[in-house]
């Protein structure tokens, strides 16, 4: 249970610092292996399932039969699984079912899904964001927003989006000035066991260039609960500065759709998440992305950024298929991280095969600076779209996406020596060099918020005139590395006259 | 094309034919040379119906306005020049599925035919002149949108063939009135790209009923 107490509302402005660089996200570093070593207290819970997948422990995900009463459901439960149905959650469609950590989720699932009640059961995959640590060299741009004509695609539409609500459906957004009081318990990081703090009270702020409150909408936390959605990693943060920073005020980066109004749906954990006694572990799970991606759409969101995703064997993810068909349906597009993990055998990245089978959903792989794959962007069929993620192997942070997001000095303070360790605040912003298809997706999300208030509303058409407007990169047609090549959102934005 | 040069050389050996057994009553003979200017006004179904739907909204046909010179020769033949325009503003689209989506950035196209027709006039009777002709036009297209760079806006020409017939109703003295159909073939301008070229639609030509005031006896 967490103690973590939210005041919304109540607190200073956040500081901004200007350009820094977060050597905890540079590959190989100390810091790095410290950031991704982190225990929280419980165990964590998650084990390697079939081809590779992480899968979550303790729960299954099981889709009934339209028609079947709550005693019908508990009964095949019982008769299926070693396990006992919960209440249904919000914002689903599907039930959850506890089961001891030492179950199979997997073996579970297969033996609920055999019964002729039951649509569909799957183990619940473990989902990361899709950010991949950048180089230490400081060296702040934006070539990424040139890379797919922005400039001229704010000419034909200055608006850029006011009308579209886009959802972040990730860590959350620095969207509020708050105040946190909690009481933060020992956890170990690489073997340092990091004090208990007692209760503290922890500074909480806006970041400064994603505007004013208003525009955010129906922030919702599917992992603390709540509608307190806010950020503790820094990962929303910053992909929400790239769908929407504030624009040509004179200050720090500029944003793709730098009008929107912006829903922050909370449904990864980060390590303070786990700290605070919000999460069991960092990450997320199918079930919080397919609740976060029905709230987001029951409540207005007309486009859905998914920087995020898992690795595991195609159509593991019946649940998350059905939200974001759901999505569609309603009218919804949808625009998912095609995944990092290139250099990890590049297994099969569960949501990205999902949006490559759903017209108005789309998956989008990393390019450079030159154009090129970035080297963790995942290939496969399931590829459709290429955007800019950075890649800043061998030329440093320049090449990466820069927006605003916590300055991890005073954010990650579990990267700290062990005598600095103190509570983290997260009040104090700089500019800060991401990359990863996590950083990708944004830019195809805003780009798709404009063509919405462009009057595409139809999200397959969205899709198409993304991929038709796409300049092919790599094989000619569509291919496993780029799908149908970098979009340029200008292109997009202005379609065909008549004869050309 | 095939059509098009058989309904060519159909009234290329038809009009002399037709001249030999119908020839006119003294009485309705024109005189050998003459020369009328017409004011002219047109609706046109363009060929590429869905291109233009598509950037304009659905119309059956578009108005062509212009005038010219109709001469008379010898034998009942006759020449005719016309220079005519069109000029419509829509949308820019994008086209998915068959279906177009406009997006709200102005387009405005010309097309300005300047079109030279040879033909016969069959003189039924004083007031009622049949006539037929083919032909040869030249086709300025132009095409310009709002954000368009340099080199982005459209200006070309391309010749088309044409293919006409109709009656002329002579309701003065010094005043005919003339309707006919047109049919008119224009490649190589449309269906490389934009638009034209999702709808697979090639012809910026089509079939258009034209009607001419003409000034002279």
């Amino acid at each position: 249970m967490s103690s973590l107490d939210v005041v919304i509302g109540v607190g200073l402005p956040g500081i901004d610092r200007g350009q820094i660089v977060d050597d905890s996200r540079v590959p190989g570093s100390p810091e790095a292996a410290r950031r991704h070593g982190l225990e929280p207290g419980s165990a964590v819970r998650e084990r390697v399932g079939a081809g590779g997948a992480r899968v979550m422990t303790g729960k299954l995900i099981v889709r009934f039969r339209d028609g079947l009463s709550l005693a019908e459901r508990q009964a095949a439960v019982a008769l299926a699984s070693p396990g006992a149905l919960l209440e249904r959650p919000s914002d689903a469609d599907f039930d959850l079912v506890r089961l001891d950590p030492n179950d199979d989720a997997e073996v579970a699932a297969r033996r609920l899904s055999q019964r002729a009640d039951v649509e569909y059961a799957q183990a619940a995959h473990r989902l990361r964001t899709q950010f991949v640590p950048n180089d230490p060299l400081y060296r702040s741009n934006q070539w990424n927003l040139p890379l797919i004509d922005m400039e001229r695609a704010w000419d034909i539409q200055p608006q850029a989006g006011s009308a579209v609500v886009v959802a972040v459906i990730d860590t959350g957004v620095a969207y509020a000035n708050a105040t946190m009081t909690v009481n933060l318990a020992a956890f170990t990081v690489e073997g340092f066991r990091y004090p208990a703090l007692g209760r503290v009270t922890i500074p909480y702020a806006a970041a400064p260039q994603l505007g004013p409150s208003s525009r955010f909408v129906a922030p919702r936390d599917f992992v603390c609960g709540g509608t307190a959605a806010l950020d503790f990693d820094g990962h929303g943060t910053h992909v929400s500065g790239t769908i929407g920073q504030s624009t040509n005020d004179g200050v720090g980066t500029a944003g793709v759709a730098f009008n929107v109004k912006i829903m922050p749906v909370k449904v990864l954990a980060s390590i303070w998440d786990v700290a605070f006694g919000c999460a069991a572990t960092d990450g997320g799970s199918d079930d919080d992305v397919a609740r976060g991606i029905r709230y987001a759409v029951d409540n207005g969101a007309r486009i859905l950024n998914l920087s995020l995703g898992s690795d595991g064997p195609a159509g593991s993810a019946p649940v998350v298929e059905d939200a974001i068909r759901y999505a569609v349906a309603k009218g919804a597009f949808v625009a998912v991280a095609a995944g990092n993990s290139f250099e990890d055998g590049n297994p099969m990245q569960v949501l990205a095969e999902i949006a490559s089978r759903v017209d108005g959903a789309v998956s989008v792989a990393a390019v450079d600076p030159q154009k090129r794959r970035a080297f963790y962007s995942s290939t496969g069929a399931f590829v459709e779209l290429a955007a800019p993620g950075g890649s800043t192997r061998g030329t440093g942070a320049g090449s990466a996406i820069w927006q605003q997001t916590f300055d991890p000095n005073f954010s990650d303070t579990f990267l700290l020596p062990l005598a600095r360790f103190t509570a983290p605040r997260f009040d104090v912003f700089a500019y800060v060099p991401y990359q990863g298809t996590s950083m990708a997706t944004p830019h195809v999300a805003g780009v798709a918020a404009m063509l919405m208030q462009q009057g595409i509303v139809d999200p397959a058409v969205i899709e198409k005139a993304l991929e038709t407007f796409a300049t092919d990169l790599g094989d000619p047609g569509r291919d496993p590395l780029y799908g149908f090549g970098l979009f340029e959102a200008r292109s997009a934005l202005r379609g065909l006259g008549l004869a050309r | 094309m095939r059509i098009t040069i058989t309904l060519l050389l159909t009234l290329m050996v038809a009009a002399p034919l037709a001249g030999q057994t119908r020839r006119p009553a003294p009485s309705a003979k024109e005189p050998p040379f003459f020369l009328h200017p017409f004011f002219l006004a047109s609706g046109e179904q363009f060929a590429a119906s869905k291109t233009f739907d598509a950037a304009f909204g659905t119309e059956s046909l578009r108005p062509f306005w212009g005038g010219g010179v109709q001469i008379g020769l010898r034998r009942n033949l006759f020449v005719e020049i016309a220079v005519s325009h069109f000029s419509a503003t829509g949308e820019r689209a994008f086209v998915a599925g068959g279906q177009a989506f406009p997006l709200g950035i102005p387009l405005t196209a010309t097309i300005t035919p300047f079109e030279v027709t040879g033909g016969y006039r069959y003189r039924l009777s004083k007031v009622i002149v049949p006539y037929v002709g083919v032909g040869v036009g030249s086709y300025a297209y132009s095409e310009r949108s709002s954000f368009n760079d340099t080199g982005e806006d459209v200006s070309e020409s391309h010749a088309g063939f044409i293919v006409l017939g109709g009656i002329e109703f002579r309701v003065h003295r010094w005043v005919g009135v003339g309707v006919d159909a047109e049919y008119t073939h224009v490649t190589g301008i449309l269906g490389d790209a934009g638009i034209s070229q999702a709808f697979g639609e090639h012809d910026l030509g089509g079939t258009s009923v034209r009607v001419k005031i003409l000034v002279g006896r």
